[in-house]
């Protein structure tokens, strides 16, 4: 089990999604809302261009925390708000997300610890956290 | 029909508990691109987002309830939670129940929390899910 102390930052991680990878995604988790494929479907709901999963970047985010556990199993917690959508335009370049994390408080053997979430110069999670078994 | 702050409570449980296999385990985690190996092989755990599959069952009965008047296609996620009192893990069976707990308005959007109770089909609590979502009852 980890050690961690206030002010400890997590190694970040950058992820870069495709239309591939969105499409991927809707098949491995059946969620195929058309917003996350059409561009057509997606400025019918005023949208600038297809958008990411909301639980694809959530699952990415998180990596941060369970890469640096030695054990995914120690997380106890975690949620996210989804105050902006990801953009994915269609090309290799796609769209991609850097995540950092960094421990906020120990007590009692659990870590609080905040991650942030920017895709180009913005936000993409608010209030995104994750609790997890420290020593 | 529409939803108020009166169908707090209701509840909808999935008429099949979903049974949680290596295979899908490895799928979601290519699918999220994450190449931990726990979540890979014969002891595999699911990465944690995958919960949220699971209440898809129970989520389904919710927004078939004719009474709420809800559509999937006005629907937009603000917010996701999960505790996990353990891993879910490969052999699983899981039922799902989800559980209005709070509706507010503002003018045609609806905000709506529900929280969904994973457990194994013997009763073994397993994870819990916490989902708000805005519905967006305007005429586009």
């Amino acid at each position: 089990m980890k050690t961690a102390e206030a002010g400890t930052e997590l190694p970040p991680l950058t992820v870069t999604f495709r239309r591939e990878d969105l499409v991927r995604y809707a098949g491995a988790s059946g969620d195929f809302n058309p917003i996350h494929w059409s561009d057509r479907m997606a400025a019918a709901l005023g949208l600038p261009g297809v958008i990411a999963h909301g639980m694809l970047t959530m699952a990415s985010a998180v990596r941060v925390v369970t890469d640096w556990l030695d054990d995914p199993a120690d997380l106890v917690e975690y949620g996210v708000r989804f105050t902006k959508p990801v953009v994915v335009p269609d090309g290799d370049k796609g769209a991609s997300v850097t995540f950092s994390a960094t421990v906020d408080k120990v007590a009692d053997g659990l870590a609080e610890i905040d991650i942030t979430a920017i895709a180009g110069e913005e936000k993409v999670l608010g209030r995104a956290r994750a609790v997890v078994r420290v020593q | 029909m529409t939803i108020d702050a009166t169908m707090v409570g209701r509840s909808y449980t999935a008429a099949e508990s979903y049974q949680v296999g290596r295979e899908k385990i490895r799928e979601f985690a290519d699918a999220i691109g994450d190449p931990n190996p726990a979540y890979r092989g014969a002891g595999a755990i699911a990465p944690p987002t995958f919960a949220f599959m699971l209440g898809s069952r129970a989520l389904a009965q919710l927004l078939s309830d004719e009474e709420l008047g809800l559509r999937l296609d006005r629907i937009v996620h603000g917010a996701q939670k999960f505790t996990y009192t353990r891993p879910i893990k490969a052999g699983d069976e899981i039922a799902a129940t989800a559980t209005i707990t709070t509706v507010r308005k503002a003018g045609d959007v609806e905000v709506i929390m529900y929280e969904t109770a994973l457990s194994t089909v013997d009763g073994e609590p397993v994870a819990t899910s916490t989902s708000t979502i805005s519905h967006n009852r305007a005429d586009a």
